[in-house]
């Protein structure tokens, strides 16, 4: 929106915003660091909802709403994406040398990998009425932490606008 | 005829509908009597006018309504007449002067059951509506009023008499089972009572509306850890008794077992409840004049259906208390279209059958199709629907087409394994009775058309893809039959068997999927409604671990043959006849069971053949006769009322084409004392509960974990029983079992010795695996002598062992105590598990025991291993051969065990297996059952 002038913002109102558009109005509040929050804020809340979805598939399945077979094909959708959103995440703060972040992460995936290796990440329709309390509580623990980093990540993404603004 | 009848005031006739004639029966008193009171008087007033109608409960004021409406006019020869009655006949007038009592006429004989009713108070009964087994009729409610504890006593009574524990004190509270504590420490076990029915459950009086003695199921049928149930999950908790059901619903029927067929309900009136379904069963209680009946389980009140009274075949008034529904806990209605998805399905039957180089050199093929051609008119097909498929599989598909008329089947060869294709639209999957002459020649064919194949290689995962894709429209079975792992297209398995992971924590890996193409694969056919049995045949590793996945959740069955060969013909007998028998199981086809229970109760877990579609819904495309499912229960609140009701529905279609929903229910007394609870406990279900819980564990955790689950939760048990109940807390010498829980530490110590189980790393993962689908598969009946064998000693039977009895059943020998202790180095033994029968000679046998038995010289000549007893022209051979043709036939299921011969000093191998079953004693590093005893004792010492 740099140089194009008034006339043409007048005219043509600009109704969609792209990510370059927030790109361009936020570079010069942000510095790298608050870019790398704000990234976390919004896999944050993604991964937030994803464990609400999964939280939510879960009770459905109690509720007899859904039969397991057509549970575990959804969910095992998102299963991997979000161990690897959430690695990607976590690799950001390692590379980014953020070690509180880092740390906090780590857990995590060392979890995730050490499921993924004894190949049980994936939802077993035939098992899945035996550990589904086992998921649940899963699902809510994620849902905590992720919650909690959220938050986290909110407060380090506004740290980091208001040391820039400084 | 239509004659009113007069009685006296004090009198009242009531129909008898079983011996069509009037009984009269005197209000005041409750006796009843055939003949007409006294002098007649035809025809001079109206209808009796009853003493106090009105003030009778309402159930019970219906039937007689009803009787009079239909049979009141009278039409019928007896006349009732009125009139005091001064003395008849009738003995055991004692209790009727201050307890008036009531006689129906048919019971007069039956001295047994009479005293019981001399306290009765005139309270006629539905109990008097009993099955015709018990020789009672008539009796609809009398037109008295009656204190309801009256009432109470006298059903008490009757359950009392049902229950075979002649008279209970007349008292109104609750029946308790009497605990009896014994000292295990320094007994031997007796290993008789291991055939001791459950505790009975003591139902409260005036639980079911009959008292028919059908009203519980049989303990094979259904049975429960506990046959009371507690008030509360805290109760439950703090008693750490296990509560399960246990039970086979779709058993098989054998008259020589005394089995009753199941009642069938023809008219196709299916009364449930409108809120939680419950399908109306003994422990209803009808209301508003019974108008409505209330529901046992959720309490709604429901209307009657209208066709509940109506004989529809005659076209009539129909007894309502003759209802076999009323009358038996098992029963199965006749369900109509709304209960179909589709209409009846024809049985489909799909052949998977391994022709590598391997299966054809075993001789398998050869049995196997011999097998099904000998067994094509034993499979079910009372309505020529069934259809058949065949396929050979070993590195390509081999279709057979089998048209409508031809005499020869043409084959079809697929070589394409990753995108399985069915070579032809139709002919693949043909009618059994249109198509046979082509059927026949394939089978009669089969073996020899690979004879000469040197194809190694199997394409099992394929191969089952395509017969899925042939039958899937239809549903059906599909019976694969393979001796080679598979190597080729889908699922390939590989050898997995490393010798260094057996004995370690690893071990368990050995027994999970090592493929989750058959866990889909697996949900794929359930949701078609195919099911799978796996026929194995080894002589080397085949993962049934794996394999075996396909069975478990299509609600098949695995069947195990380690090194099958046809040349052997004691192999090609078994497997001929355990196949025929398959073949021959009258299946239930889509079927999905549920169990209700009671508010408060909740169906926790589930263990068993099947898949499980919903929280509480078991889908099983087909049901074989004979298998066992568990069922772990919860108490979610405190359960309020008197009894509580388990009701498990199997709806399914039978291979005859007709839609039906078995029906199981079981009503149990609560009790709110552990005392109570424990005095109720049933060892044998208990331990079959134990049993699928270490399978379980087994898989999920290590082998170590679930030895140790099993030992704990009987330490567990045992502590509570000695602090709790006994209240003889502190450290003792002795280890206090209750009397009817004697036996669960030596079926546990038997478990944890198990091959399924047991510790060490020598038992080949395969055995392992087949094991443990046994264990969790067999009914009660066969899975305990699965556990814990039975042993017998020949050479000093008594002698009518052996022999036909006067009822023609052949007497087995008294079981001995599974140790060595009872081995005679002279001796002639048998040990049996079902699944082999092992014959140990010992090694100082006198000649003449080898000539008679073995037809052989001396004790040097005999051969030990697989073997068949000649049949030989003295007593003693016949009555041996006897013991081992009741023993093959003696419970329910397709196995017929091996016989092996083993010498006791020769082959160790052999000699230690069956050493092995011998589970009191001390084995490697395994405990005795003395010391399996003392750690027991001393895990309860320690929760003090």
């Amino acid at each position: 929106m740099g140089g194009e002038g008034m006339f043409p913002l007048i005219y043509s109102p600009r109704v969609e915003w792209t990510i370059a558009d927030l790109y361009f109005i936020l570079t010069p509040y942000l510095t790298f660091l608050g870019w790398l929050f704000l990234f976390a804020v919004l896999m944050a809340a993604v991964l937030l909802f994803t464990m609400v979805f999964f939280i939510i598939m879960f009770s459905d399945l109690e509720c007899d709403y859904i039969n397991p077979i057509d549970l575990c094909n959804k969910l095992n959708q998102f299963v991997l994406p979000e161990m690897i959103a959430h690695a990607f995440l976590t690799l950001c703060f390692l590379l980014s040398g953020q070690w509180l972040a880092f740390l906090l992460n780590a857990p995590l995936v060392g979890y995730n990998v050490n499921k993924i290796m004894a190949k049980n990440h994936m939802y077993d329709a035939t098992e899945i009425f035996r550990t589904l309390s086992g998921h649940k509580k899963e699902s809510f623990i994620k849902l905590g932490f992720y919650l909690v980093s959220f938050f986290y990540y909110l407060y380090r993404m506004i740290l980091a606008l208001i040391s820039e603004s400084d | 005829m239509s004659q009113e009848i007069h009685l006296p005031q004090g009198w009242e006739a009531r129909w008898d509908g079983q011996s069509n004639a009037y009984i009269y029966v005197e209000q005041s008193t409750g006796r009843s009597q055939w003949e007409v009171p006294t002098q007649p008087s035809y025809g001079s007033s109206p209808a009796p006018q009853q003493s106090a109608p009105s003030s009778r409960p309402g159930r019970r004021q219906y039937p007689t309504a009803q009787i009079q409406q239909v049979y009141g006019g009278g039409g019928y020869d007896a006349q009732p007449q009125q009139q005091p009655i001064t003395a008849p006949g009738y003995p055991d007038q004692g209790g009727a002067q201050q307890q008036p009592q009531y006689f129906t006429p048919g019971f007069g004989g039956q001295d047994a059951q009479q005293p019981s009713y001399g306290q009765q108070p005139q309270q006629p009964a539905y109990g008097g509506q009993q099955a015709p087994a018990y020789g009672q009729q008539g009796g609809y409610g009398g037109a008295q009023q009656q204190p309801v504890d009256q009432m109470n006593n006298q059903f008490q009574q009757m359950n009392m008499g049902y229950q075979g524990q002649g008279q209970a004190p007349n008292h109104g509270g609750p029946q308790l089972h009497s605990i009896q504590t014994v000292n295990l420490i320094g007994m031997q076990p007796d290993v008789s009572g291991l055939d001791a029915p459950p505790p009975p459950s003591l139902l409260p009086p005036n639980a079911s509306v009959t008292a028919s003695p059908h009203i519980q199921p049989d303990p094979s049928y259904q049975r429960c850890t506990l046959t009371s149930m507690p008030t509360t999950q805290s109760l439950l908790n703090k008693s750490k008794l296990p509560l399960a059901l246990v039970m086979a619903p779709y058993r098989s029927f054998r008259e020589s077992d005394g089995d009753d067929p199941v009642p069938v309900i023809e008219d196709s009136v299916i009364a449930r409840c409108r809120r939680c379904r419950a399908y109306i069963n003994p422990f209803v209680t009808f209301i508003e004049g019974g108008n409505r009946w209330k529901c046992c389980m959720c309490g709604l009140s429901n209307e009657v259906p209208q066709l509940f009274d109506w004989n529809q075949v005659e076209n009539k008034q129909a007894d309502r208390w003759a209802r076999k529904e009323l009358n038996h806990s098992v029963v199965e209605f006749i369900a109509p279209t709304e209960y179909m998805v589709r209409p009846p399905q024809p049985p489909v039957y799909a052949f998977v059958i391994d022709v590598s180089q391997q299966a054809v050199q075993s001789g398998m093929v050869a049995v196997a199709a011999r097998t099904i051609l000998e067994s094509l008119d034993n499979i079910p097909n009372a309505d020529k629907r069934t259809k058949i498929a065949i396929i050979a599989v070993s590195t390509s598909l081999h279709f057979f087409s089998l048209p409508v008329g031809a005499t020869e089947a043409s084959m079809l060869v697929v070589s394409d394994l990753t995108d399985v294709f069915l070579p032809k639209p139709v002919d693949l999957l043909v009618n059994l009775t249109e198509s046979r002459p082509a059927i026949e020649s394939l089978l009669g064919k089969l073996s020899d058309m690979f004879q000469d194949s040197h194809t190694v290689g199997n394409a099992l995962g394929s191969a089952l893809q395509a017969a899925h894709q042939l039958i899937g429209k239809i549903g059906g079975k599909i019976i694969a039959l393979t001796a080679t792992l598979p190597t080729l297209g889908e699922g390939v398995l590989k050898a997995r068997d490393d010798p260094k992971l057996l004995g370690t924590s690893k071990e368990s890996s050995l027994l999970n999927a090592a493929s989750s193409f058959y866990k889909t694969f697996a949900i794929e056919c359930s949701k078609q409604q195919v099911a799978v049995d796996m026929f194995l045949f080894s002589t080397s590793y085949t993962d049934v671990a794996t394999l075996s996945c396909l069975p478990r959740y299509t609600a098949g069955q695995t069947y195990l043959y380690p090194g099958f060969n046809a040349s052997r013909s004691e192999d090609a007998i078994k497997f001929a006849t355990e196949f025929s028998k398959v073949l021959a199981m009258p299946i239930g086809l889509e079927a999905v069971i549920r169990v209700r229970a009671s508010r408060g109760i909740r169906m926790s877990a589930f263990h068993g053949n099947f898949f499980i579609r919903s929280t509480d819904l078991l889908a099983l495309p087909v049901v074989p006769t004979d298998q066992n499912y568990v069922i772990e229960l919860q108490l979610e609140d405190d359960i309020k009322g008197s009894f509580v009701v388990l009701q498990t529905a199997i709806l399914h279609t039978t291979c005859y084409g007709e839609r039906r929903i078995r029906v199981i229910t079981q009503a149990m007394p609560t009790t709110d004392s552990i005392s109570e609870l424990y005095g109720s406990a049933d060892q044998v279900a208990i331990a079959t509960y134990l049993t699928n819980k270490a399978v379980e564990r087994s898989m999920s955790h290590s082998l170590d974990d679930a030895r140790n689950t099993i030992t704990n939760k009987l330490g567990d048990m045992l502590s509570v029983y000695k602090n709790q109940v006994t209240s003889s807390a502190g450290a003792s010498a002795q280890l206090a079992v209750p009397d009817n829980l004697k036996l669960l530490p030596l079926l546990c110590c038997a478990l944890v010795k198990h091959v399924g189980l047991r510790e060490g790393a020598s038992i080949p993962p395969d055995l392992r695996a087949y094991a443990q689908c046994l264990l969790t598969t067999l009914p009660c009946q066969s899975l305990i002598p699965y556990i814990h064998p039975r042993f017998y000693s020949l050479h000093n039977m008594p002698p009518e062992a052996g022999n036909p009895g006067d009822d023609g059943i052949i007497a087995l020998p008294p079981a001995l105590n599974l140790t060595s202790e009872r081995l005679e180095r002279h001796g002639l033994f048998l040990i049996e598990d079902g699944q082999n029968i092992f014959i140990w000679v010992g090694h100082e046998a006198v000649p003449r025991l080898i000539q008679d038995v073995f037809d052989l010289n001396s004790y040097g000549e005999l051969q030990g291993g697989k073997t068949t007893l000649p049949l030989l022209d003295n007593p003693f051979s016949q009555r041996v051969n006897n013991i081992i043709a009741k023993t093959r036939e003696l419970r329910r299921g397709v196995y017929r065990p091996h016989v092996y011969v083993v010498k006791s000093d020769a082959e160790p191998a052999l000699r230690s297996w069956a050493l092995s079953l011998l589970v009191e004693d001390r084995m490697d590093h395994m405990s005795s059952y003395a010391q399996y005893l003392t750690t027991v004792k001393s895990k309860v010492s320690l929760y003090v």
